[in-house]
């Protein structure tokens, strides 16, 4: 298949975005059809969005693997979420899943956009795999802990609405059980990916140090320290849940998924902002996706 | 003749104003009795459910009946509190709007779930109760036989409850659904062995509940509940016990007092390590007052929180709610044309009383001046006479009907009692 077509990140953001304009005007009112449309722009946009991974894959120099850069990384993330998404609201159209999941498969769009201009790391690398591992399991864990946030905010909507004896028009949303199942399993899913990223990341940069080799990254650096710092609160976070039992159900499953988010928000920011030896994009350059990667 | 309600519901007062004046078990039989000490020359029906309170009455002699305020005053005072607390939301009808009421209520139109089963079969006890206690008589009688039978023409006329559907299942359906994904895992108490918990147990095993404990005062009912259902009994002692294991909660008992409270649950709830409990309190007067639903991980539904989705269900059910009430109307025209000519009955009943008397007189005569009639020849002319008697007695006989469909027929009944010189 020719994949030298016209499809660009704005066609599946446009998509993703129509669909969660209409996951919005379930508050307002109610429409027979729009389960249906709203299905349509997200399968639409899930489309859009694989083919243009899959040219991004081709036109990769690490040949055929699309995980060649921060912007890939993120922009994957996206896809799993979408591809979430459509699943679950297949699953049950009556629930508003796409109010909460959407915004953050347009944030983490957002966010690649923004390292568009990320340099892909050196193939000649002798510890590239080990690279891929790392970004493999960065990646997953911030999917994870995506995940854990919307179930999070999903949870606390919910026992909101049942505290206060609202009755399930607007926002409709899975059970309390199905949240704090997704919530708590995300939790301790997205600690061991993460554990495992920063695993293959050190290893690489010990062999890197030992190697000889250049392009190792210092403890100093803003992402290694804060990333660091999301991977204490995520193993506290796991072991305060698994220690004290009040934490192990309810609300506090929920609060403790949201924080994490908001560390991995932080560690993002740091990336984006802060001058790292992570940063591999060139300062001078503004941040412009490739609109046709083909 | 005088039929009037006077009540309370779900639509026009608030739980905490009903459950004041609800009548728990042996107080229905109370409340008859004194009733009928009070109000000797009046018949009385009593509907205590957890939407209604409803006192009934009717009497022959309109002066012998009771005026609402007597049975305001009543409420208030059987319950030990102040007229003016119940006078909230009062509902008083009297007559044809009585009766189409009660007609509404049988058919389930009136219920907070429209189309549940639940309310004919209160409708029933509280007529049978009236009926034991001496208080139901000839207008009771008729008025509660014909709601039975708007009920039986609605279910089978229509299709307004033709998916069960009743409180419990609501309660179920709505709210514990959005908090348990299932229900196989989940340990469910049941307090109270009542109607409302047997309904409520079973809607649940369908739901694909399997763990039960029933607690229940009496434990000959919980026990046997538990045997029939494959659930646990336990002792009412073990009530605190129970509620630190529950996941679910479903409360209906026929307490006056709640049976537990914010301060006696706060232990449970520190035992329980904030898990995740749904109450779901369908009794009235509440079981579970309302502070223990400010625990954290507590979601404590009364009757009362039930009753947006009830009007969803409502809003559902319209498409039939046409059929449904041309029935009540077809039926109450129909009872209150017989009613009102029940009025002219006495005066009936002396007219062809008095056309007997004459015809008997007239025939004696006859037979007296003519022996030689043979046994066939008198029967002949006693046909003769009875046919006569009909023909004249059918015009104001048939005039009376016709104007008792639309009231008592005084003017008519007075014209008839002076033509034909009727005396009292």
């Amino acid at each position: 298949m020719d994949l030298n077509l016209s499809i660009s990140l704005t066609c599946f953001t446009a998509s993703y975005a129509v669909a969660l304009v209409l996951e919005i005007s379930r508050l307002f009112f109610r429409s027979g059809i729009r389960g249906a449309v709203m299905l349509l722009f997200g399968f639409a946009g899930l489309v859009a969005h694989s083919w243009y991974l899959a040219a991004l894959a081709l036109t990769s120099p690490a040949g055929g693997v699309p995980l060649s850069s921060l912007f890939a990384l993120f922009l994957i993330a996206a896809w799993l979420l979408a591809a979430m998404y459509l699943y679950l609201t297949y699953r049950n159209t009556r629930h508003s899943i796409g109010l909460f999941m959407l915004p953050v498969v347009l944030g983490l769009i957002g966010v690649a956009y923004a390292f568009a201009d990320d340099v892909a790391p050196n193939q000649a690398d002798a510890l590239w795999l080990w690279l891929v591992v790392h970004i493999v399991c960065l990646m997953l864990a911030t999917v994870t802990v995506s995940v854990g946030f919307i179930a999070g905010v999903m949870y606390l909507v919910a026992a909101w609405q049942l505290k206060h004896k609202s009755p399930e028009s607007g926002i409709r949303l899975p059970s309390l059980e199905w949240c704090e199942k997704v919530n708590a399993r995300s939790l301790t899913i997205s600690t061991i990916w993460l554990a495992l990223g920063m695993a293959a990341g050190l290893l690489r940069n010990l062999g890197l140090w030992y190697g000889d080799s250049t392009g190792g990254v210092t403890w100093s650096d803003p992402v290694v320290w804060s990333t660091g710092l999301l991977m204490v609160w995520l193993i506290t976070a796991t072991v305060f849940r698994a220690l004290y039992r009040p934490a192990r159900q309810g609300r506090k499953v929920a609060y403790l998924t949201v924080i994490s988010f908001v560390l991995l928000a932080l560690v993002v920011s740091i990336e984006l902002m802060m001058p790292a030896a992570h940063a591999t994009r060139p300062a001078s350059v503004p941040a412009t996706a490739p609109e046709n990667p083909a | 003749m005088k039929l009037q309600l006077v009540g309370l519901n779900h639509r026009g007062s608030d739980l905490a104003v009903r459950e004041q004046v609800a009548f728990q078990g042996r107080q229905v039989e109370d409340a008859l009795l004194h009733l009928r000490d009070r109000f000797p020359g009046s018949e009385a029906v009593v509907l205590s459910t957890c939407n209604r309170v409803e006192v009934y009455t009717a009497s022959e002699r309109e002066e012998l009946a009771p005026s609402h305020q007597q049975i305001i005053d009543f409420l208030a005072e059987f319950h030990g509190i102040e007229s003016r607390d119940v006078l909230d939301g009062l509902m008083h009808q009297s007559g044809e709007e009585a009766v189409r009421h009660l007609f509404q209520v049988t058919a389930s139109l009136d219920s907070m779930v429209v189309g549940e089963a639940q309310i004919l079969s209160q409708v029933k006890e509280a007529y049978e109760r009236a009926i034991r206690a001496g208080n139901a008589g000839p207008m009771m009688h008729a008025v509660f036989q014909a709601g039975l039978r708007v009920a039986r023409r609605v279910a089978s006329e229509t299709t307004i409850n033709q998916r069960r559907t009743s409180v419990p299942s609501v309660a179920v359906r709505d709210f514990a659904r959005r908090i348990f994904e299932r229900f196989d895992d989940k340990q469910i108490l049941l307090i109270g062995a009542g109607e409302m918990a047997e309904e409520t147990l079973r809607y649940l095993r369908d739901e694909g509940a399997r763990r039960f404990t029933i607690i229940n005062r009496r434990a000959e009912k919980a026990t046997a509940m538990a045997r029939q259902y494959g659930g646990v009994a336990a002792p009412w002692e073990s009530l605190t016990a129970e509620l630190i294991q529950a996941d679910l909660v479903v409360s209906t008992t026929s307490s006056d007092e709640p049976i537990m409270d914010g301060a006696r649950f706060r232990p449970i709830d520190t035992a329980r390590y904030q898990r995740p409990l749904a109450i779901l309190d369908l009794a009235v007067p509440r079981d579970f007052a309302a502070d223990v639903g400010d625990a954290l991980g507590v979601y404590l539904y009364s009757i009362d929180d039930l009753a947006e989705v009830c009007e969803k269900n409502r809003q559902a059910r319209e498409k039939e709610w046409p059929a449904a009430e041309r029935i009540v109307e077809e039926e109450t025209t129909r009872f209150m044309s017989d009613w009102y000519y029940r009025v002219t009955g006495p005066t009936i009943k002396q007219l062809k009383d008095n056309f007997a008397e004459l015809k008997e007189e007239e025939l004696q005569r006859l037979f007296n001046k003519l022996p030689e009639l043979d046994e066939k020849s008198r029967g002949e002319v006693v046909r003769s006479f009875d046919r006569l008697m009909n023909k004249m007695l059918y015009p104001p006989l048939a005039s009376l009907r016709d104007e008792s469909r639309e009231g008592t027929p005084h003017v008519l009944l007075d014209a008839i009692r002076r033509l034909f010189q009727l005396k009292d």
